[in-house]
């Protein structure tokens, strides 16, 4: 049987207030862009802001999207693919990000070559003009 | 019986479970990559991150959702003069939105934060030094002598350039054949007339190189100078025998060169950025997929501008529905901001930091 549209299926069941929940995502952000500027340990800041980004999410997604005031198929649909999504990053970190091992690529031979010099005193990176801005 | 929902908004969520899984594997695949390779660039003077920007593109998208909110919202009680206005200004900030982003863009492709163009170690950032000091004295030599300026022909002119102290009595050689040709030319007939004449065009066309070379002789002087200092340095830096001191030094020594300046002025000796092409690739992988994600979502909501005064109950659906997949496209963005514009800060006691 296909869906047959109730006569409050296009109106708020639930009374929302849209404007503080905008009001909240603005405070969320005005927080993220603030962790970034004080000078806090920087591990802090990581956990810090992905926390407000998960509650931003969590506004966004219980209101905005009304996932709140949806039936349990919210679950059936979405919960197979949030589970394999973080599935993926988990199945190539052990292998990728966080290898026991120093990969032996020329990024790190060079910077280990930098860091050589550098504690020699020799290391003159300040003569190179960055492209990418200001040398350091 | 189905779902307590319509088809098209079942449609929709089963759409978005699948762009959760596209974004994810992006953004998996960042954290990863970020975490495996020692070094990662973190600096914002370096990868040209400006958190103002991104925060200002946050706060654009999140009044973009709420807008979309209202206009929902404005559907189902049938005011759809407000729905309109506000899908109108929604479009105007993903408009702004994709502004802000091409600025951002720009300040990457200015400092060249693309992929496959950032040296990543002292010995690639010499050789794309040399590259570009190879670039300007073929563009140099491009303007000084007429003709094929593909890069696998480029030999032909950097021959004739280098025997510009010729170019008079070439000129003159080249002048009595075309002079005995013509006279020739006009008297035969069929093949030999077609052939002659093809040697004609030939003739002319070395005239009108040699008569560049003595236009711009005292240029090409100046030219050939450049161009054995630039073979030097190519071969001095195949040799390995330069080092990122000595390769600056030799670049400054060739641009305080009055007679060269103006012509290697673009030339750079690059910073090195460890896993720079990484970083490049990963950021406009991510930001580029979203910005096609609100390229959708705005053409999603023209077709309902384009509705005007005649927006009716009909579109409710699609209201709904396009309003879903732009609230997931502000969910993205939430989460890129702290990844790509907060985070990176994170300091790892990494060389250089």
């Amino acid at each position: 049987m296909a869906y047959q549209e109730t006569a409050d299926a296009h109106h708020e069941p639930h009374h929302v207030h849209y404007k503080l929940i905008f009001f909240a995502l603005c405070v969320c952000t005005v927080i993220s862009v603030a962790l970034d500027i004080i000078p806090l340990n920087r591990r802090l800041v990581a956990f810090a802001v992905l926390a407000v980004a998960v509650a931003k999410a969590q506004y966004v997604m219980r209101y905005f999207m009304h996932l709140k005031f949806e039936g349990a198929w919210k679950y059936v649909l979405l919960l197979p693919t949030a589970i394999l999504a973080v599935g993926l990053p988990l199945a190539l970190a052990p292998d990728i990000g966080l290898h026991y091992y120093t990969p032996d690529v020329p990024q790190v031979r060079a910077a280990a070559q930098a860091e050589a010099s550098h504690a020699e005193g020799t290391h003159d990176a300040g003569e190179a003009e960055s492209h990418g801005g200001e040398a350091h | 019986m189905g779902l307590p929902i319509s088809n098209s908004k079942l449609g929709m969520w089963l759409f978005l479970g699948t762009e959760i899984m596209f974004f994810t594997a992006f953004i998996g695949t960042y954290i990863v990559l970020y975490f495996g390779s020692p070094g990662w660039p973190t600096d914002t003077h370096v990868t040209h991150i400006n958190v103002f920007a991104g925060a200002t593109n946050t706060f654009v998208l999140i009044l973009s959702s709420y807008m979309v909110v209202v206009a929902h919202e404005a559907m189902a009680q049938r005011k759809f003069d407000k729905a309109y206005k506000a899908l109108t200004l929604t479009f105007a900030l993903a408009c702004l939105f994709l502004g802000i982003k091409a600025y951002e863009y720009y300040g990457k492709f200015e400092y060249n934060i693309l992929p496959g163009r950032i040296a990543e170690t002292d010995s690639q950032a010499i050789d794309m030094a040399v590259k570009e000091v190879d670039a300007s004295v073929n563009s140099w030599l491009n303007q000084l002598v007429p003709g094929d300026s593909r890069a696998d022909r480029i030999h032909v002119k950097r021959a004739a350039a280098r025997g510009y102290q010729s170019a008079e009595s070439d000129l003159a050689a080249v002048d009595s054949q075309l002079t005995e040709v013509k006279t020739q030319a006009a008297a035969a007939s069929g093949a030999q007339r077609t052939a002659l004449r093809d040697r004609q065009t030939e003739l002319e066309r070395q005239q009108s190189l040699y008569s560049a070379l003595i236009a711009n002789k005292a240029e090409l002087a100046n030219w050939v100078a450049l161009d054995d200092a630039a073979t030097k340095f190519r071969d001095d830096v195949s040799a390995n025998r330069l080092t990122m001191a000595q390769t600056a030094d030799r670049l400054k020594e060739l641009q305080a060169n009055a007679a060269f300046a103006p012509h290697l002025a673009g030339v750079h000796l690059p910073h090195p950025i460890p896993y720079g092409n990484l970083f490049a690739s990963m950021y406009f992988l991510m930001t580029g997929f979203h910005a096609v994600h609100v390229i959708v979502g705005m053409i999603l909501f023209a077709f309902v501008l384009t509705q005007g005064s005649r927006l009716n109950e009909k579109w409710t659906d699609w209201v709904e529905n396009s309003g879903l997949y732009w609230h997931f496209v502000d969910l993205v963005w939430i989460f890129l901001f702290p990844l790509l514009y907060i985070i990176p800060g994170f300091d790892r006691g990494t060389p250089g930091h």
